[in-house]
C-alpha cells in the first residue's frame, strides 16, 4: 500500500516542473530583469495537501498541527507571522495590527479560533456531573445558551474556566481555552457520563464587530440579527449546518461560528466574500489579544496559572481573586471546592486580578506595576489599545494597591537607535471592562453601522 | 411504627467492633442510638462459628492484639461476659530442629535461642528494647485522637513527637528515622543471624497485609503494631473465640440503651444542603438522625452510600485510590484429639505458633502471591483455642485455627480446583510439625480472601479497610481529605478501621469518633 502513497505526496511536495524551453537553454544571454509572471505565480503556488490534518495519526504524532483553515488564512496574510495557540499554528497578524484594530472596531473581523479546546459531554448525569464541576448555577441553562462558567479544584483555587453550551437534554459542550480532560474524567467517577475531546473535528470562527451581524445575514444566516447575547442556533448555509453563537472576547457585537472541519474553508471563503462589502477582513491572535484585554476578559495560563498548574500553591488563584465572583454560587448545590470556597470568601483575597491602563502613547513593554514604596502587582498581559489610546495590563495586584489612595505607575525603556529614554508612566486601575460596548447587548443586533 | 421508631439522636452504620463501640458511647452519653448492620449477624470479622457440630471456632480473626483497658472498662466489657482464656498469648516459632524459638527475653527462652546463635540470644533482649522505644516515640501518635486538619495542632504534635524521640537519646531519633521507611527483613538481616528467628519477627510484621517482608514501610508496620499491642499487652485469647467479645460488645451497646437492627441493608446516607439527615435502608425505611457514623469502608460509605455528588471531586479520587490488599486465608480444623507437635511441652500448646523457616522462604512466598500464586510452604499463624478455652470443642477433642499467609485474592487461572491444592499444603506443612494432624481432622473450613469479601465485606478480602501503609496511616487515613473521622459532611462521621488509627480490633476509631462526634455536637 505504501508504494503509491508515498509516490504520491513525494511528487505533490515537488514545486510544478518548470516549463523547460529551448529558448532558455539557447540564449543564456536574456537580461535578467525579465520575470515571466505567470510562471512565478505558478511556483508559488501552495498545495493544500500540505497543511491538511491527518486524522489518521494520533494527536501526539504532530508537534506543530494546522487548523482546518489554515491554508485559507494564510492566504490572507501579508506577513506571514505565525505564533503557536494551544500547539496550532494561527496567524499571529495578517496585515497590520493598526488597519486589522480598525476593521474590528469600524466593521468586522474574522478570526480562525479552532485551536480552543472543546469538549462534548452527554450522557444521563451530564447535567448532574456539570453541576458538580463549576461553582456557577446551571438550573437556567436551556437548550440554545451559554453561559461562562469556571471551575476549581477541593482547595477552591481555580482549574480553569471557558464557556458552557447546552446542545440538548443531556449534551453539553465546554469550551476552554487549556486542556482539562485529566481533571474532567477524575471528576467524572461516580457519574454516568461520556466526556470527549472534540477540539480536532470542530472547527471555529469568530466574526466580531459592529457589522458583524450585517456580513452574516449577507453571507445567508437569515434571522441572525433576533439571536440574543449568550445563546445559539443552528442555521443551514449552502447545505452546511453551522452552529452560530452570539459570544466572543471583542467586548462588542460578534459571532462565533461552529462547524465541522470540512466545511470550514466553505464557510470562512463565503464570509470572506460576502462581507467584502461590509469591510471585513481576516484578524490574527494578536488582534483577539487587545480586544480580549479591552474587554477585560482573562486568559487561562496567562493571566492566571490554573490550580493544577501551578508549581507554588499559594499562586493557584479563587475565583474571588480572578474577579469570577458572579460565577459562584454558594447557596446552590454541591460544586468541587464549595466549601473551601465558603471559607474564603469572607477573607481578605491575597492578590487581586485587574485592568490597568497606563498613560503612555505608544505601546510599552513592562512587567512590574508598582506604587510609592515598591511593588504592587505583575502585569501578565500588556497590549496597545488604539481605541482609549493608551497602555492596557490585566495585573495581579497586591491587595492594597486597589485602594483608590494608591498611586501606580510602570517604568519601560523605550530604545530609539543608540538612545535609551526611562518612561515613568502613569497607571490605574479600570474597574470592569476597558471597552464594552452597547451593541453587544442590542437586540435584534444592528444591520448597519448606527443606522 | 411511631414517629420515635423513625427519629434518633444517632444512627451508626456496621455493627462491627468499631460500630458497636461507638454506637456504645454515643448511647452511654445519653443519646438515643439506632445501630443497623447489614449482616444477620453482629461483629463483623469478629465472630465464632461451628466449623461442624459442636466444633466452634473463631472464624475469621482469631487473636485479639489491642484493645484499651479503657474502652473495656468504659463499657464495662467484663460484666457483659467479656473473659480471657489466655492473656498476652506467648508466641513461638517452630522449629524443625524441634529448638522451638519463642519470641520472649526471658531466660529460659534465651537459652533455646542460644542454641541456634549466641549472638542472636544477646542481641534478642536489644533488639526488642529498641522495638520498645520505637513504639514509644510513636505508640502515642498512634493512640491519640489526631489533630485537626489544621497545620497549628499538627506541628505542635509533630514538636512533641520529636521532643519524646529526643529523650530518648539522639541515637534512637537518627535510627527510628533511617528504620522507619526501610524494610523489616533489612532491619533483622541487621540484627540477627538465625533465619527462623528473622523469619517469625518478619511474618508478625507483615501477617495480614500484602506486603513482602523486603517491603519499604515494613519496619514501620512492626513497630506499629508493637505500638498498638503494647495497649493492652496483648495477644489474648478470647473465651469462646472472637465471637465471645463480639457477644460482650453488643450486650454492653444493649444495655445502654442502643437500638440494634440487623439484616438491615443501608441503601445511603440522607444529605441535605451538605448535612447528613439519616439513612435509608435497602428496603426503603427512612431513620432520620442529625449524626451518623459509619464503620463501613470509607469508600463504600462515601461513594456507596453518600454519593460522589456531595463531595469535591478531588476527594472522591482520593477514595477510589484507597488500596486494600487481600492475601490472607483462613483454615478452620476440628480435630477428634490433640496433635502431638514434637518438642513442645505440654504448657506450651496454648500459644500461638509462627511457621516460617526463614525470611528467604517468607520472601518467596511473597513472590509467589505478588503473581497470582502461592507457594507449597506458605508462612502460617496457628492456635489451637480449645487447648485454654475447652468448651470450643466436644471433651477431648479440639480446634484449630489457622491464617494462611500470602494467599492472593485472586488466583492465575481461577481458585476452582485449587482451593484443595491450598489445603493440602498447609496441612502438609503443619504435619511436618505434628505428623499425626491429618489423622486428626474430622472436618474443616478454608476462607479465601473472597470469602471474607463476600461474608465480612472486606474490599478485596483486605482486613483493615485500607493497607495499613506508611501512605495510608495517621494524617492519611483513609485519604487525606478524610483524617480525623469527620467528613466535609456535617454530621457524618467515619468509625471504621478505615479510620486512625485504623485496624487490627483495638476499637480505636469506633471510640475517638463518637467522641469526636459528642463534642462536636455539643457545638453545633
Amino acid at each position: 500500500m505504501s508504494d503509491d502513497t508515498d509516490l504520491t505526496t513525494s511528487t505533490d511536495i515537488e514545486p510544478p516542473p518548470l516549463p523547460v524551453t529551448e529558448n532558455e537553454t539557447a540564449a543564456p544571454a536574456e537580461p535578467v530583469g525579465r520575470i515571466d509572471l505567470a510562471m512565478l505565480d505558478e511556483m508559488s503556488r501552495v498545495d493544500p495537501a500540505l497543511f491538511e490534518q491527518n486524522h489518521q495519526d494520533p494527536p501526539f504524532s504532530r508537534q506543530v498541527m494546522t487548523t482546518p483553515l489554515h491554508f485559507y488564512v494564510a492566504s490572507e496574510s501579508l506577513t506571514n507571522l505565525w505564533c503557536n495557540w494551544n500547539g496550532y499554528s494561527v496567524a499571529e497578524r495578517l496585515t497590520s495590527i493598526d488597519d486589522e484594530y480598525a476593521t474590528l472596531r469600524h466593521s468586522a473581523v474574522m478570526t480562525d479560533i479552532s485551536p480552543l479546546v472543546k469538549y462534548r459531554i452527554s450522557g444521563p448525569d451530564a447535567l448532574t456531573w456539570l453541576r458538580r464541576l463549576v461553582t456557577g448555577n446551571l438550573v437556567s441553562l436551556s437548550v440554545d445558551e451559554i453561559t461562562p462558567v469556571v471551575f476549581c479544584e477541593d482547595r477552591g483555587h481555580v482549574v480553569g474556566d471557558g464557556l458552557l453550551f447546552r446542545l440538548g437534554a443531556a449534551e453539553f459542550r465546554l469550551v476552554t481555552e487549556e486542556a482539562h480532560l485529566a481533571w474532567l474524567l477524575d471528576s467524572a467517577i461516580g457519574h454516568n457520563v461520556r466526556i470527549e475531546d472534540v477540539s480536532a473535528t470542530l472547527a471555529a470562527v469568530s466574526l466580531q464587530g459592529p457589522l458583524s451581524c450585517a456580513a452574516l445575514a449577507a453571507a445567508g444566516l437569515s434571522g441572525i440579527e433576533n439571536l440574543r447575547p449568550y445563546t445559539a442556533h443552528w442555521f443551514d448555509l449552502m447545505g452546511m449546518p453551522v452552529y452560530v453563537s452570539r459570544s466572543g472576547t471583542s467586548g462588542d457585537l460578534g459571532y462565533e461560528l461552529w462547524v465541522e472541519p470540512d466545511d470550514a474553508p466553505a464557510l470562512w471563503l463565503r464570509l470572506l466574500d460576502k462581507g467584502r462589502s461590509f469591510g471585513v477582513k481576516a484578524g490574527g491572535f494578536a488582534l483577539r489579544e487587545i480586544a480580549r484585554v479591552e474587554a477585560g476578559i482573562a486568559r487561562a495560563g496567562v493571566d492566571y496559572i490554573g490550580a493544577f498548574s501551578a508549581i507554588d500553591p499559594q499562586t493557584a488563584m479563587t475565583p474571588y481573586e480572578l474577579g469570577f465572583s458572579s460565577l459562584v454560587d454558594l447557596e446552590g448545590e454541591h460544586f468541587t471546592g464549595r466549601d473551601a470556597l465558603r471559607r474564603v470568601h469572607a477573607r481578605d483575597p491575597r492578590h487581586i486580578l485587574a485592568t490597568v491602563a497606563i498613560d503612555w502613547h505608544e505601546p510599552l513593554r513592562f512587567t512590574a506595576i508598582r506604587d510609592a514604596t515598591g511593588l504592587a502587582g505583575l502585569a501578565t498581559s500588556t497590549v496597545f489599545s488604539p481605541a482609549l489610546g493608551c497602555n492596557l495590563a490585566m495585573a495581579i495586584l497586591q491587595p492594597h494597591a486597589i485602594s483608590s489612595s494608591t498611586v501606580l505607575h510602570v517604568e519601560a525603556e523605550i530604545r530609539e537607535e543608540l538612545s535609551l529614554r526611562l518612561i515613568h508612566a502613569p497607571a490605574h486601575i479600570i474597574a470592569g471592562a476597558a471597552l464594552m460596548l452597547p451593541a453587544r447587548h442590542l437586540v435584534p443586533a444592528p444591520l448597519t453601522i448606527r443606522g | 411504627m411511631s414517629l420515635s421508631d423513625r427519629h434518633f439522636d444517632a444512627i451508626v452504620i456496621g455493627a462491627g467492633h468499631n460500630g458497636l463501640i461507638a454506637a456504645s458511647y454515643l448511647a452511654k452519653a445519653g443519646r438515643r442510638v439506632l445501630l443497623l448492620e447489614a449482616s444477620t449477624r453482629l461483629g463483623g470479622a469478629l465472630t465464632t462459628a461451628e466449623v461442624s457440630p459442636d466444633y466452634r471456632v473463631s472464624t475469621a480473626a482469631h487473636l485479639l492484639d489491642a484493645l484499651p483497658r479503657r474502652i473495656e472498662k468504659d463499657l464495662k466489657l467484663a460484666r457483659h461476659g467479656l473473659r480471657y482464656a489466655k492473656r498476652t498469648v506467648q508466641t513461638i516459632a517452630l522449629d524443625h530442629d524441634l529448638n522451638h524459638i519463642t519470641l520472649s527475653s526471658k531466660r529460659s527462652d534465651l537459652d533455646i535461642l542460644r542454641r541456634h546463635s549466641p549472638a542472636d540470644a544477646a542481641a534478642y533482649p536489644r533488639f526488642a528494647a529498641r522495638m520498645k522505644s520505637y513504639a514509644g516515640v510513636l505508640g502515642p501518635l498512634l493512640q491519640d485522637m489526631l489533630p485537626a486538619g489544621a497545620p497549628e495542632p499538627l506541628s505542635r504534635r509533630l514538636r512533641r513527637l520529636i521532643w519524646r524521640a529526643e529523650r530518648l537519646g539522639s541515637e534512637t531519633l537518627e535510627d527510628l528515622m533511617r528504620q522507619l521507611p526501610g524494610s523489616i527483613g533489612d532491619m533483622l538481616d541487621d540484627a540477627f543471624e538465625t533465619p527462623l528467628l528473622k523469619g517469625a519477627l518478619a511474618l508478625d510484621a507483615v501477617i495480614g497485609t500484602g506486603e513482602g517482608p523486603y517491603s519499604a514501610g515494613t519496619a514501620l508496620n512492626a513497630i506499629t503494631r508493637k505500638g498498638l499491642r503494647s495497649i493492652s499487652n496483648g495477644p489474648h485469647i478470647v473465651e469462646g473465640g472472637l465471637g465471645g467479645f463480639t457477644d460482650a460488645l453488643s450486650a454492653a451497646a444493649a444495655s445502654f440503651g442502643v437500638i440494634i437492627r440487623a439484616a438491615t441493608d443501608v441503601k445511603r446516607i440522607l444529605i441535605v444542603d451538605g448535612m447528613v439527615r439519616g439513612v435509608e435502608t435497602q428496603s426503603g425505611d427512612v431513620y432520620e438522625a442529625p449524626l451518623v457514623l459509619s464503620s463501613a469502608h470509607p469508600r463504600e460509605t462515601m461513594l456507596g452510600m453518600v454519593g460522589a455528588k456531595y463531595l469535591d471531586a478531588g476527594l472522591v479520587k482520593q477514595l477510589t485510590e484507597i488500596v486494600d490488599t487481600g492475601a490472607t486465608a483462613k483454615l478452620n480444623l476440628s480435630l477428634d484429639g490433640l496433635p502431638t507437635i514434637q518438642g513442645l511441652s505440654p504448657q506450651e500448646y496454648g500459644a500461638r505458633f509462627l511457621i516460617t523457616p526463614s525470611l528467604a522462604s517468607l520472601d518467596g512466598a511473597y513472590a509467589a502471591f505478588k503473581h497470582g500464586g502461592f507457594a507449597t510452604d506458605l508462612p502460617l499463624e496457628m492456635t489451637i483455642p480449645s487447648v485454654t478455652d475447652a468448651p470450643l470443642a466436644p471433651p477431648g477433642q479440639h480446634v484449630m485455627s489457622i491464617v494462611i499467609q500470602y494467599v492472593p485474592y485472586q488466583a492465575t487461572g481461577g481458585w476452582e480446583g485449587s482451593r484443595d491444592r491450598l489445603v493440602d499444603h498447609v496441612i502438609e506443612t503443619l504435619s511436618e510439625f505434628a505428623p499425626d494432624l491429618r489423622d486428626r481432622i474430622v472436618a474443616g473450613e478454608l476462607m479465601l480472601p473472597q470469602d471474607f469479601e463476600r461474608k465480612f465485606g472486606l474490599v478485596n478480602g483486605g482486613w483493615y479497610h485500607g493497607d495499613m501503609r506508611l501512605d495510608q496511616l495517621l494524617t492519611s487515613r483513609p485519604a487525606p481529605g478524610l483524617a480525623r473521622f469527620s467528613t466535609p459532611l456535617r454530621g457524618l462521621y467515619l468509625c471504621g478501621a478505615g479510620s486512625h488509627p485504623g485496624g487490627g480490633i483495638c476499637g480505636l476509631p469506633g471510640e475517638y469518633a463518637a467522641r469526636l462526634a459528642l463534642s462536636e455536637g455539643v457545638r453545633a
